[in-house]
């Protein structure tokens, strides 16, 4: 764009070849594939938290709300990853830990004062973090494929990773997927 | 990105489906009417009000823009003008073709409501409509539509269409209001603990009260006396600080006797309007049950036409209004039932009138209000009723009870066995397959409501089922009960008893454990082991009582061991939602007076549970379960008295035995021959063959010589004893000093 303006103070000159010249530099600017702009539209706004050291982010649109995790009530004959159910405003919720999904150190809940609540389609549940260290905005364009090493067989999760190393989970795919769903029946 | 416009049509769309299913649905329901009664009699205006009906769906297709749905309509607004001129006279086959219009109006809709791009609107545009028309006779001028309009309008002046998840979500804050009230009640009750503690202040200051007094007068100065003027000045001083601390304190217990007072009010000030609240929430929620009803005429239409079954259908009572969202539960359970009344219920009308009833089958369904806080549902139909001795057959074969006990049975609690599961599940009994299973459900389904269901039926007279259902989705009781530290609610409803329990009194049988309660034996299990918690090493604190909760479900019931049973609370059940579907052992959670969020138990899971998971650590799976562990041990009982033979198989299956019988040494010995056993229980007079020389002859046979025998009798003389431990018994008891658990500890002992 720039290179664009320039070479339209430029034009005034009556030289022809001139002309061409900057024709062709500005058609090259334009040919320029449009990528690096960091508009507003191409950043998404992320909830940061902690999980066993390592950064993770949500996205906003999916969050509900934070709030400390004060009493949760564990949940006998569920798999490991849901840790129990809270109440939140009179409905009950599931609470997930990301850590095990993630074969993350530390599966204390010990650590782990933060709940936040997403939702996704007609799924709300909570996901908890050690630590929530606020929101910010990640430019779509500095998210990089995540290293396989990282999450394994849940790469699925993972939206991807920033220049910081903040992991990005897709929460949509998370919520809509068929392993989080309890559905068992007592087998007689 | 969809654009306003796309915004628009998708909104609108929503709101014609919405009246679409409104228009269905009377149109169905008048063209059943119009089925049974001919349209030259009443029911010309029936056909004048279907007319118009179809009418103005057409006109609401067209504005719409889904041109499918309109030339259904107009073709079927065709017919009913046909039949408004008394043109042509309905048959079953046209209105079955008007039925399958109306469905195929169904799937247009539904297509049309599933994306809300333009693009597959179109594909519902134009297929089907071109199909359908030409089936119908000629299209005539439709009529004017504005008297059907100005109905319309009339209706929305007085209602307002209020999605019910906004509903739903208004009743969720009021319902958590009740946490504020059980708050309040819980702050004005620590007060009054507060103001309490006084009491002791007063008893305190009542013992140096005396002493207190000589020394504030004492205070005034003395002239006489001049010595210690000193210390005196300072106990005037203390006096004084006494003086006024005991007037300070009473102001302050004044003050505080006053806010406990207040607070008191407030909480039942709060409580009261918490509770307005929350009717009034409910209310909102209520709904005739005349909307869920609308379907069951067809759908038991379709079920006869399909069967070559004729049932008319009867609903009393639709206009009771009950909870939306019991009606959302009821909805499947209800067309459960009806499915299996004429599935097994309802005869062909070929058998009917051989049987001498009318050819038509009557199906009705009564709903009404028993008292200010449950409905009551019966759906009864004069049909086949149900045959207990199959029944009964089946349960058996599954081994939910023993033969003996089957045969004592009465009639209803024959019939309370076909809302087991197992007993649908036998392949042997494929007639009443369908109706045992789907009674398991409703019987599921109702308690997880908090109702109840029970069954009444006679053979070839009908059946009827009653269900007994709160008018809301009320709180329950339930026992606050703890295992493994974690708290846990069971329904009320569910708990026999809860009691503590002696180690002595808790006996292994076989590989389980069991109590005696009230004669009967009941299997023990720890709940914490059955709900799957991580194991406790230092847990049998010996001689100390256990506290047992004996759950029932279904005609069973099994004894759980737990920490502590603490308390009986009011509770308001919270389901479970996405992405817990379903958890095993648990229907669900509700938040106890202390915020507490705690699970609650599904009775009828932990019953099944149990028996495989209660069992203590390193034994195998016991009870109905058998065929599948390890060898239960076999047993032959050996007694000429069927009573006795019965009573002695019904001891050993329910310990977790294998039994076989025979009626004398005769036949016991051949029996021997050709099964392998691991013990004889044997009575010892039986003709033929006593027991004595059974058991001589057991010792004297090479492959059986090892084999525990137990005799049994009457004959109480030591001679006699002496005689059996002779002949090689392995044990002797006398019928007067029978006690089961007795027999059982002898017979656990020997194989």
């Amino acid at each position: 764009m720039r290179n664009a303006q320039i070479s339209n103070a430029r034009s005034a000159g009556p030289d022809a070849l001139r002309t061409r010249e900057i024709l062709t530099a500005r058609a090259r600017a334009l040919a320029r594939p449009y990528r690096r702009p960091p508009a507003a539209d191409q950043a998404i706004e992320v909830v940061d938290f902690r999980l066993a050291q390592e950064s993770f982010g949500i996205e906003q649109t999916f969050v509900r709300e934070v709030q400390p995790l004060r009493e949760l009530t564990p949940l006998p004959c569920t798999p490991p990853f849901i840790r129990g159910i809270i109440n939140v405003r009179g409905e009950i919720l599931p609470v997930l830990d990301m850590k095990i999904f993630f074969e993350l150190p530390g599966a204390g809940i010990a650590d782990l004062h933060m709940v936040i609540i997403v939702h996704a389609g007609d799924v709300e549940l909570g996901i908890l973090a050690d630590v929530v260290t606020g929101t910010r905005s990640v430019p779509l364009n500095t998210l990089q494929p995540c290293p396989p090493t990282l999450a394994g067989a849940r790469m699925k999760y993972l939206k991807g990773v920033t220049n910081e190393g903040m992991v990005i989970l897709d929460v949509a795919r998370i919520l809509s997927d068929a392993d989080i769903t309890v559905n068992e029946e007592v087998p007689s | 990105m969809p654009t306003q416009d796309d915004e628009f049509i998708k909104q609108l769309r929503e709101t014609f489906s919405v009246e679409a299913a409104e228009h269905l649905q009377s149109m169905a329901s008048m063209l059943l009417e119009l089925e049974k009664a001919p349209p030259s009699a009443q029911g010309a205006e029936t056909i004048e009000k279907v007319y118009r009906e179809a009418h103005s769906l057409k006109g609401a297709a067209r504005a719409v823009d889904l041109s499918g749905i309109e030339a259904i309509c107009q073709s079927l607004e065709s017919v009913f003008s046909e039949w408004k001129r008394g043109k042509s006279t309905p048959s079953p086959e046209v209105f079955d073709t008007l039925h399958s219009d109306l469905d195929e109006i169904h799937a247009l809709l539904a297509r049309a409501g599933a994306d809300s791009t333009g693009g597959a609107l179109e594909r519902g545009n134009r297929s089907p409509g071109a199909e359908v028309a030409p089936r119908l006779p000629l299209p005539i001028q439709p009529a004017p539509s504005q008297l059907v309009e100005s109905e319309n309008a009339a209706v929305a002046a007085t209602t307002v269409r209020i999605p019910i998840a906004k509903l739903n979500a208004r009743l969720l804050q009021a319902e958590d209001m009740l946490l504020v009230k059980a708050m309040a009640a819980q702050r004005a009750a620590e007060l009054k603990q507060v103001t309490a503690l006084f009491d002791q202040w007063h008893r305190e200051w009542a013992k140096v009260s005396i002493e207190a007094r000589i020394l504030l007068r004492s205070r005034k100065p003395d002239p006489d006396a001049e010595i210690g003027a000193q210390p005196i000045a300072a106990s005037a001083k203390l006096a004084h600080f006494i003086d006024w601390n005991c007037d300070y304190f009473r102001s302050l217990e004044n003050r505080l006797n006053s806010l406990a007072t207040r607070a008191k009010q407030d909480c039942q000030g709060v409580g009261k309007r918490v509770d307005d609240l929350l009717e009034d929430s409910k209310n909102l929620l209520l709904m005739p049950f005349s909307t869920l009803s609308v379907i069951f005429p067809r759908l038991v239409r379709e079920i006869c036409r399909n069967q070559g079954k004729e049932v008319d259908l009867v609903i009393r009572g639709a206009e009771v209004e009950i909870d939306n969202r019991i009606l959302e539960e009821m909805k499947d359970v209800l067309i459960h039932v009806l499915r299996n009344c004429v599935d097994h219920g309802v005869e062909t009308p070929a058998e009917r009138v051989r049987l001498g009833k009318p050819e038509r089958a009557n199906i009705t369904i009564s709903v009404s209000q028993v008292n200010g806080r449950s409905v009551e549902i019966v759906v009864s139909d004069d049909g086949a009723g149900v045959d207990l001795e199959r029944v009964k057959d089946a349960a058996v074969a599954q081994g939910i009870l023993s033969e003996i006990d089957a045969r004592a049975l009465d009639e209803p609690d024959a019939l309370a066995l076909i809302f087991q599961s197992g007993v649908s599940s036998s392949p042997t009994v494929t007639g009443l397959s369908g109706r045992g299973l789907g009674m398991a459900i409703v019987r599921e389904k109702t308690g997880n409501l908090g109702g109840r269901t029970s069954i009444e039926s006679k053979r070839h007279v009908g059946t009827s089922l009653r269900m007994v259902l709160p008018l809301t989705l009320a709180t329950f009781r339930g026992i606050v009960v703890s295992a493994d530290g974690r708290k846990f609610v069971v329904p009320t409803v569910h708990v026999e008893r809860a009691m503590r329990v002696k180690p002595q009194d808790i006996r292994t049988v076989g590989n389980r454990q069991t109590v005696s309660l009230q004669a009967r034996i009941v299997s023990l299990a720890r709940l914490a082991a059955v709900l799957e918690l991580p194991p406790k090493t230092n847990h049998d604190d010996a001689g100390v009582a256990v506290p047992v909760v004996v759950l029932h479900s279904a005609g069973q019931r099994i004894a759980f061991a737990v920490d502590e049973i603490l308390q009986e609370e009011e509770v308001l059940v919270k389901p479970f939602r996405k992405p817990l579907l379903r958890v095993r052992n648990i229907t669900g959670a509700t938040v106890l007076g202390s915020g507490q969020v705690v699970p609650i138990l599904n009775v009828a899971d932990l019953l099944i549970s149990a028996r495989t998971h209660g069992a203590p650590p390193g034994a195998a799976l016991p009870g109905p379960a058998r065929e599948r562990s390890a060898p239960t041990n076999k047993v032959l009982v050996v007694d000429d008295s069927v009573t006795s033979r019965m009573l002695l198989k019904g001891i050993l299956e329910s310990a977790g035995y294998q039994v076989k019988t025979a009626v004398d040494g005769v036949e016991a010995f051949t029996a021997l021959h050709e099964d392998g056993f691991d013990l004889v229980v044997s009575d010892v007079e039986m003709p033929r063959m006593n027991g004595f020389d059974l058991t001589a002859k057991i010792r004297r046979d090479k492959r059986l010589v090892d084999l525990p025998i137990v005799l049994i009798t009457a004959l109480e003389s030591r001679q006699e004893r002496e005689r059996g431990i002779d002949a090689g018994a392995s044990a002797y008891i006398i019928k007067s000093s029978f006690d089961q658990s007795n027999l059982l500890e002898i017979i656990r002992r020997l194989v």
